[in-house]
C-alpha cells in the first residue's frame, strides 16, 4: 500500500507543478521595506512581515490592508510569533529585545531588553507563558504575568533553534543546537523527555493537534514524528531534496505545511509541501523556480498559503487544493 | 607573518613559497606548536572567543585526524593546535569536533565528509588534515567550525577563519569586520603558511583553543 501512496502523491505533485500558479494577493511596501520573512497568524487573519527598514508590518488577510506597524527601536527583527488566538504578536530582535503587542489594538503588552539575538519565540495557549530561544545560550521560560524568568532550558551546548507549546498547554518542546529535542512541562520547565536520535540540527517543530506527538524537521530533510511521552521517533515522512525551515499545522490537524530551503543557499527557490499527516503523503507541492518562500500558514478558509517577496511586493500564494 | 594575497599570480605565490619553506623548517625544528605551547604553559591565556555554531552541525562524527581523501580537490590544509585552560594548563581530556564545507563551500549533510572528532595527545595537542573550505553562499568567509568540550569547563563553540581569505584582500587586520560574525573576534582569523614544493603545496594553520572554567 505504501508504494501506492507514493505513486498517488507523485501524481498530485506533478499536477501542482504543472499549474501556472498566480499570487492570490500582492501587497506593495515602500522600496526600503522589502519583507524579509513573515508570520501568518494561526487562523489566517493576519500576516506580520519583518521588513528591511526594521519595522514589522501587520496586514489583515485576505484584504491586505495595513493595520499596524511596529519596531524594536534600533534592532533588526529576527523572530515573529503570534499567540494561538491571534490576539498577541511577539517580536524578537538581533540584540536581544523582545516586545509583545496586543492585536489589533497595537498596545504594547511586554518589553524585554538585552541579551543575545532572539532565534525563536513561543506563547503558551493560555498566554501566561513565553519561551524565548536566543543564539548560543539556553532558552528561557518566562511567566508573562509576573514578567519573570521561571527557568532556563539548557542543552549540552549552545541554545535552542525552535520552540513550540503543545495545544493543550502541557508541554514545551525545544529543538536544540546539540541536535536533541527536549520536551518540558510548560508550567515548571521540568524536563520530561529527550529525543537524541536526530543527528542533524532541527529548525522547525510543531505539536500535533492532540498534543501527543511532535513533528520535527531540519537539516536532515525529513519530518520526524516524535512520541511526546517517551521522546522516541516513531516514524518519518519520506525524505525530500531540501532542508526543512518551517512548519504550520492546519487548524484541523490533518495537514502539515512544510516550508523547505536549499541548504546550498537560502536565497535559492525551494518548495512548499502540504503533507497529509495520517498517510505521510504529499497532498500538494508547489515549487516555482523564481519564488523563495519566506513564510506560510493557513487562511481562514483552511487553504494552505505561503508568502514570498518580489522586490517591494509581498506576494501571498494559495496552494491548490487536492483534486482541483 | 606574511599573508598570502589572493591578487598574487601563481608564479609569485610559488616564488614566495621558497621563502616560506625556510620558515617552515624552523617551525618543524621547534617541534611544531608543541614546543611553543610548552613554553607558554605557565602563562595565563585569554579564552578563545566564541562564534556561532551555524546550521550544519552533525553529531557522532567519526574519530579521525584525516578529513580529506586522496584526490580531493582544493588546497590541502593541516591545522595544528593545543587545548588549554585560562591558566595555561593543557587539557588532554578535551573533546574536539570540527566540521567544514568542501572546497566549493558545500556541507555534507548526508554523510560525514569533512567532519571529525579529533584525537588529542597527552599534551592536549591536536592536528588534522583537510582542505581549505570554500565560501558557502550564505556566509561571508571561509571557516572551520569547532566544538570543544572538557569536564569542568564551559563548552566552546567557535570558528577558525583564514587570513588568506580573499574577503580580507590581504589585510585581515583592517578587513576582518567584513564578516559580521567576526565583529570583535579578530584573533579567530589565523595566519596561513604555505609549505612544500610547488607541486605539492599545503597550507598550515596553528589554532590553539582556550577554555574557561564553568
Amino acid at each position: 500500500m505504501r508504494w501506492m501512496r507514493f505513486f498517488c502523491a507523485l501524481v498530485l505533485v506533478e499536477a501542482a507543478l504543472g499549474q501556472s500558479l498566480k499570487p492570490e494577493k500582492t501587497i506593495t511596501v515602500p522600496p526600503d521595506a522589502i519583507v524579509r520573512f513573515t508570520a501568518v497568524s494561526p487562523k489566517g487573519d493576519w500576516i506580520a512581515g519583518a521588513c528591511q527598514d526594521g519595522r514589522v508590518r501587520l496586514w489583515s488577510f485576505p484584504s491586505g490592508e495595513l493595520r499596524q506597524s511596529f519596531d524594536l527601536q534600533d534592532q533588526r527583527v529576527s523572530s515573529l510569533r503570534f499567540s494561538g488566538d491571534e490576539t498577541l504578536l511577539a517580536v524578537g530582535g538581533d540584540r536581544g529585545g523582545v516586545r509583545i503587542w496586543n492585536i489589533p489594538s497595537g498596545k504594547l503588552k511586554l518589553q524585554l531588553k538585552g541579551g543575545e539575538s532572539v532565534v525563536a519565540l513561543a506563547i503558551s495557549p493560555d498566554k501566561t507563558l513565553l519561551a524565548i530561544a536566543r543564539k548560543d545560550v539556553p532558552a528561557q521560560l518566562w511567566d508573562l504575568t509576573s514578567e519573570r524568568v521561571i527557568t532556563e532550558l539548557p542543552a549540552k551546548f549552545a541554545g535552542s533553534l525552535a520552540l513550540d507549546f503543545s495545544p493543550d498547554g502541557q508541554w514545551l518542546a525545544c529543538a536544540d543546537a546539540d541536535t536533541d529535542i527536549r520536551i518540558y512541562e510548560s508550567r515548571t520547565g521540568a524536563l520530561r523527555a529527550t529525543t537524541s536520535a536526530l543527528l542533524l540540527e532541527t529548525f522547525a517543530i510543531a505539536f500535533a493537534a492532540d498534543s501527543k506527538s511532535l513533528y520535527a524537521g531540519g537539516a536532515d530533510k525529513t519530518v520526524s514524528v516524535i512520541d511526546v511521552a517517551g521522546g522516541n521517533v516513531v516514524r518519518k515522512f519520506p525524505r525530500q531534496p531540501d532542508a526543512v525551515s518551517e512548519f504550520r499545522r492546519s487548524p484541523d490537524g490533518k495537514i502539515l505545511l512544510v516550508l523547505y530551503f536549499d541548504e546550498t543557499g537560502t536565497a535559492k527557490p525551494a518548495p512548499v509541501v502540504a503533507w497529509n499527516v495520517a498517510e505521510e503523503s504529499v497532498e500538494v507541492q508547489v515549487s516555482k523556480p523564481d519564488v523563495t518562500p519566506n513564510g506560510g500558514g493557513f487562511s481562514g478558509n483552511g487553504r494552505a498559503i505561503f508568502t514570498s517577496s518580489a522586490g517591494a511586493k509581498l506576494q501571498v500564494w494559495s496552494l491548490p487544493n487536492r483534486g482541483k | 607573518m606574511t599573508w598570502y594575497r589572493p591578487s598574487l599570480t601563481r608564479r609569485e605565490i610559488l616564488g614566495k613559497c621558497l621563502g616560506w619553506l625556510a620558515i617552515l623548517s624552523s617551525f618543524r625544528v621547534l617541534g611544531g606548536g608543541e614546543a611553543t605551547a610548552q613554553q607558554r604553559e605557565t602563562q595565563h591565556r585569554r579564552p578563545t572567543p566564541p562564534n556561532e555554531i551555524g546550521p550544519f552541525y552533525k553529531k557522532s562524527a567519526p574519530k579521525t585526524a584525516m578529513l580529506r581523501s586522496a584526490g580531493d580537490p582544493g588546497m590541502p590544509l593541516v591545522v595544528r593546535g593545543q587545548v588549554f585552560n585560562t591558566r595555561g594548563d593543557a587539557l588532554p581530556n578535551a573533546v574536539i569536533e570540527v566540521w567544514q564545507a568542501d572546497h566549493l563551500g558545500q556541507y555534507d549533510l548526508d554523510g560525514y565528509r569533512y567532519r571529525a572528532q579529533l584525537p588529542l595527545d597527552p599534551a592536549g595537542a591536536y592536528q588534522f588534515d583537510s582542505v581549505i573550505p570554500g565560501h558557502h553562499p550564505d556566509r561571508v568567509c571561509q571557516r572551520i567550525h569547532y566544538l570543544v568540550l572538557a569536564p569542568g569547563y564551559k563548552p566552546l563553540i567557535t570558528q577558525l577563519y583564514f587570513a588568506t581569505d580573499p574577503v580580507f584582500e590581504g589585510d585581515p587586520d583592517h578587513n576582518f569586520g567584513r564578516d559580521p560574525l567576526l565583529h570583535n573576534s579578530r584573533e579567530l582569523v589565523r595566519p596561513v603558511v604555505l609549505a612544500g614544493d610547488p607541486h605539492d603545496m599545503q597550507a598550515l594553520v596553528h589554532f590553539d583553543l582556550v577554555l574557561e572554567l564553568l
